[in-house]
């Protein structure tokens, strides 16, 4: 047990609210402190028109790290992890359609169709991630170590990394260190040679990121999906009632463990004396001491918002500013009064097809013109979409009968070169429409209500700053023991008494709470 | 000669090949060079392309070669000369330009005129990246280590101890420069848009990226660690052309020993017993060696020269995936006068040193986007130079001779083929420069257009690619050419590579054929 005192974790998502239940498991009686009146940040479930209701923000869980289940006792509150077959399905405008199973050789049956080549290879393909990521995930799991002053205890586990990578195939091993670098479009075409399958891969490549298929790293974006993933290429992971349940599930068991919430309340700066962080002053100015402030919030919102940048040299006020975080995703959740109807869904059961996630974007260029339209500042007029239909797997989120549609929108850069997102959101809300109506039609006759939210509401609303749904973009500059910046990337910042545990410090983005747990465990260390 | 038997035959007769034959001769061992082309230095090669008008046709300027070759092999007195390439001048559509010079004070005014913040920024940048080029540069002459072996994670650990003794601001700036864009990296430091979109271009030259690409900072470094007698970031021309480079090392390799031999093309490399025993020429002729060193690159190596089922599919694959394709094309131009630049008029200084079509990273990322798609770029990046300004030897009196390398231009062409474009490609070139120049269309007396096909039929470039190969980082150190073969041994004993493809990689730096030679050297085998 730990001494008196108190931690204060800034903003309640679900690495906030990871961190603070660990935390309150070993003993601290953590504060938590939410800006909005629901918890969950980015991952929450909320009524976007009456009487429906969808993942409003992320659609769908990191996968979220099982281990966190047992050790929290979230399943105790009725939390249930929908794993939906086939894991995605992509409608191709000729009627056809590539679909991903949990099963590879399921899989390949179906790739059969597109290029019996491609459906001999995937299993290879599959079996060579699956390998890669199971060495990756111990990264995942592990604080990056300190470039300076490497302790044995934080290199063991990289040992243990090390040794993973020479137990695998030498071939193997050489990929991992290959492939990070890579564009996804090179890697995809190096296994496949149907141009749908490639741009399957490239989804996975680009999701989140401002970058396209061929902008070289976004392999590693794949590889850290797929790691946190269990080796899946597309690991699809939903939460019955949305992602909501499963933040309520996290936020009940750190009540349970002795933690405290407080939602509505939003902390406006951060107290610091004589170089070190002490408390919060909130919003109405209320001072709040504590021995440590553990901030979920973005990089930049930590540092330059909520720190008074003073208390940052120079060089390091420099480099933080640096810190690429402006997002290129938006969001469209759509209220449909019956299940559209994708012209490549012949004669099947679309119950059957659509449970998981729908990727629209056919063929690799599709997705780079796109990416190359955000590049110069504009709105993509063919955006990569991926939706889910919530309510096929859970009906209980709409009225009978009815469906919610959440569409996830890239290429939406956070800074237009013309106009401004508020004036333009009926405009976006229209481009995403003809998308989808392109394989859905007859969906707008559908639509009985809708919401948009552009890169501006996800700031303004979710406080995602930039509209990064990851708090920073997932570049090999920013990952690992740079993340958020080189000497920062160990759930430490430049200042005692302050902890970073969101999603812009290793592993990164994704409704996974690995940050959170790995923040925990640095925090527990400081202050046992 | 022929007939005799050899310690090493050397294939392909490019700068790299030339001085690992050279190092291997003065080692004491008996070396054959066999080039396919009437004339030597591969890339790095000056040809009378015109009556009277000579041009270094490929390779243009010099920066890289490795000091300590042109010291070990003593390369001046074989005739090396390099003369001075005074900065780089970018004319801008607005009658504006920048001009960049040697001359620091006169640079500093220069970028002032633009913006005082940039000014200040450009000194700091230029430390900066010395700092950067110092801490790569060992690496320059560095096997690349086995990551997988006790034995090369212990080699490189004295790098890792260096870097952590880096101050953290050149830590930090070390890990962008090798993961992220050149414009994302400049951003950092400028606001100037063509200044960003000039220096940006030294990111992008012989890759099959955009200046927006992560990755392309390091290509910036690739260039920036230029070197003539010790000065930074110093490029230059070769009196007589880059193919003085090549005539330089072969007279130094003819010195220690080595036979060289011109239209000497080889048609497959002789395997016995999974062992290399010599190169079978074209004629039917068979040279019989020890060892053979091809300076190709791996798809020509492996593919081609190895005889079917000696290689394992495994490796095969790795080879195949290796990326070559070349981005760049080649237009040289014997002129009858200067061109006159709208924006600075006259036969200015500012023609002596690299003139630069890069007016704004827009423009920059546009000509990337035509590529990507298959097709040249409609608008494309131009690096000029006009040699027989420091070196009238190229051409006759009053005239010249100007070079212009050209980005982006797509060795797979989505419509049509490069035979049918080529014509098409040379107009575009030559209506864009004379959008700066205008004076241009009128005073061309002969045009050269070598498309990436061009280059990779009469110069053996595959897909045209002027590395012999992409430097992009999964193409570097331990994975250059591929995983588990980034030093100079391939899976068939007694076979070696030396070539651009071979780690540190492409430029006219001679680092590769160096390393190679003294891998060799150490190896007991053979």
């Amino acid at each position: 047990m730990v001494s008196d005192g108190r931690v204060v974790v800034v903003g309640g998502g679900h690495n906030g609210l990871v961190a603070a239940a660990l935390l309150a498991k070993a003993g601290l009686r953590p504060l938590v402190l939410e800006r909005r009146e629901t918890l969950g940040g980015a991952a929450v479930t909320e009524e976007f028109h009456p009487g429906y209701r969808c993942s409003t923000v992320a659609h769908t869980a990191g996968p979220f790290r099982a281990s966190l289940v047992q050790e929290l006792g979230l399943g105790g509150d009725g939390l249930a992890f929908i794993s939906p077959e086939p894991r995605v399905f992509a409608p191709l405008p000729d009627g056809r359609s590539v679909r991903l199973w949990g099963n590879a050789e399921r899989s390949a049956g179906d790739i059969h169709r597109l290029s019996p080549r491609d459906a001999e290879r995937y299993p290879a393909m599959a079996r060579a991630l699956a390998a890669v990521a199971r060495v990756l995930a111990k990264a995942l799991a592990a604080t990056p170590p300190d470039v300076d002053h490497p302790r044995p205890r934080d290199l063991w586990p990289f040992l243990d990394v090390g040794l993973g990578l020479r137990r695998l195939d030498k071939g193997d091993a050489l990929a991992l260190m290959r492939w990070a670098p890579m564009a996804v479009a090179d890697f995809a075409a190096e296994w496949f040679e149907a141009e749908p399958l490639r741009a399957l891969v490239c989804g996975r490549g680009v999701f989140g990121c401002f970058a396209g298929p061929w902008s070289a790293g976004t392999t590693a974006n794949l590889l850290l999906q797929a790691a946190a993933g269990g080796g899946d290429l597309v690991p699809t992971v939903l939460v019955r009632g949305g992602l909501g349940a499963l933040t309520r599930a996290l936020g009940d068991s750190a009540q349970r463990h002795g933690a405290e919430v407080r939602t509505g309340t939003e902390v406006e700066r951060f107290l610091a004396e004589n170089g070190t962080v002490t408390g919060v002053v909130l919003a109405g100015g209320e001072e709040i001491r504590a021995r440590a402030v553990v901030s979920g919030l973005d990089p930049h919102r930590t540092f330059l918002r909520l720190l008074d940048p003073a208390l940052l040299d120079p060089d390091e006020l420099r480099r933080i500013r640096n810190y690429r975080i402006q997002g290129a995703c938006a969001k469209v959740n759509l209220a449909l009064s019956a299940l559209p109807a994708f012209a490549a869904v012949k004669d099947e059961d679309p119950r059957a097809l659509l449970g998981g996630r729908i990727h629209v974007g056919p063929d690799v260029d599709s997705i780079e013109r796109a990416f190359d339209e955000a590049k110069y500042g504009g709105i993509a007029r063919q955006p990569f979409l991926e939706a889910t239909l919530p309510s096929l797997t859970d009906p209980s989120l709409v009225p009978p009968g009815a469906h919610a549609m959440s569409v996830h929108v890239q290429y939406t850069p956070y800074r237009l070169a013309q106009g401004d997102w508020p004036s333009r959101r009926a405009e976006l809300l229209g481009i995403v429409l003809d998308r989808l109506e392109e394989y859905a039609p007859g969906l707008r006759g559908l639509v009985v209500g809708s919401q948009v939210l552009t890169p501006h509401d996800l700031e303004a609303t979710y406080g995602l700053t930039g509209g990064h749904p990851y708090h920073g973009e997932h570049a090999l500059d920013q990952l690992f023991f740079t993340r958020p910046l080189l000497g920062w990337g160990r759930y430490r910042g430049p200042l005692p008494g302050l902890y970073l545990c969101g999603a812009g410090t290793h592993p990164g983005g994704g409704v996974t709470g690995a940050p959170g747990a790995n923040a925990a465990r640095e925090v527990l260390r400081d202050l046992r | 000669m022929p007939g005799s038997t050899y310690d090493v035959v050397i294939v392909g007769g490019g700068h790299n090949g030339l001085v690992c034959a050279a190092y291997l001769a003065r080692a004491g061992r008996k070396v054959l060079v066999l080039e396919r082309r009437h004339v030597l230095g591969g890339a790095a090669v000056t040809e009378e392309v015109f009556p009277g008008f000579r041009f270094s046709v490929c390779s243009y300027v010099v920066s890289l070669l490795r000091p300590e070759i042109i010291r070990e092999l003593d390369l001046p007195r074989h005739g090396l000369e390099i003369l001075p390439l005074d900065g780089t001048f970018t004319p801008m559509p607005g009658g504006d330009y920048l001009w960049r010079m040697d001359d620091h004070a006169r640079t500093r005014r220069e970028i002032y005129r633009h913006s005082p913040v940039d000014a200040e920024a450009y000194d700091e940048y230029a430390r900066a990246m010395a700092d950067m080029a110092r801490f790569v540069k060992p690496v320059l002459n560095m096997v690349p280590p086995d990551p997988l072996s006790v034995t090369g994670v212990a080699r490189l650990l004295p790098m890792v101890q260096r870097f952590r003794a880096l101050p953290r601001s050149q830590q930090h700036n070390l890990i962008q420069l090798m993961t992220m864009s050149a414009v994302d990296l400049l951003d950092q430091w400028f606001e100037t848009d063509v200044l960003k979109a000039t220096m940006s271009a030294s990111g992008i030259i012989g890759t099959f990226l955009g200046v927006r690409s992560p990755g392309t900072a390091y290509v910036l470094l690739h260039h920036y660690m230029g070197e003539i007698d010790g000065a930074f970031r110093a490029w230059g021309i070769p009196k007589g052309g880059t193919g003085a480079i090549s005539e330089s090392i072969a007279a130094a390799a003819r010195e220690a020993g080595v036979d060289i031999r011109t239209e000497a093309p080889v048609e497959q490399f002789m395997v016995r017993e999974g062992r290399a025993v010599g190169v079978a020429l074209s004629g039917g002729e068979e040279v019989k060696a020890r060892t053979v060193v091809s300076c190709l690159d791996p798809h020509r190596t492996f593919l081609r020269m190895v005889e079917k089922g000696v290689l394992d599919d495994g490796f095969l694959g790795e080879v195949r995936r290796y990326k070559l394709r070349g981005s760049s094309g080649k237009v040289n131009l014997a002129l009858d006068a200067l061109p006159d630049f709208k924006s600075l008029p006259g036969a200015g200084p500012h023609l002596r040193g690299a003139i630069s079509i890069s007016p704004s990273v827009e423009y920059m990322e546009r000509a990337y986007d035509d590529a990507k798609y298959g097709s040249f770029s409609r608008r494309p990046y131009v690096d000029i130079v006009i040699p027989s300004l420091s070196d009238p030897s190229l051409a006759p009196p009053g005239k010249h001779v100007l070079s212009c390398f050209v980005q982006y231009a797509p060795y797979h062409l989505r419509e049509g083929t490069w035979d049918e474009k080529r014509e098409a490609f040379g107009d575009t070139v030559v209506s864009t420069l004379c959008e700066h120049a205008p004076n241009l269309k009128d005073i061309i007396l002969h045009r050269q257009v070598l498309t990436p096909l061009d280059l990779e039929r009469e110069w053996g470039l595959t897909e045209g690619n002027i590395f012999q190969g992409e430097l992009s980082l999964e193409q570097l150190f331990f994975l250059r050419p591929v995983p588990g073969w980034a030093r100079y041994r391939t899976p068939v004993r007694g076979l070696w590579m030396c070539g651009s493809a071979t780690h540190p990689g492409g430029g006219i730096m001679g680092a590769p054929g160096r390393l190679a030679a003294l891998e060799m050297l150490k190896d007991g085998r053979w």
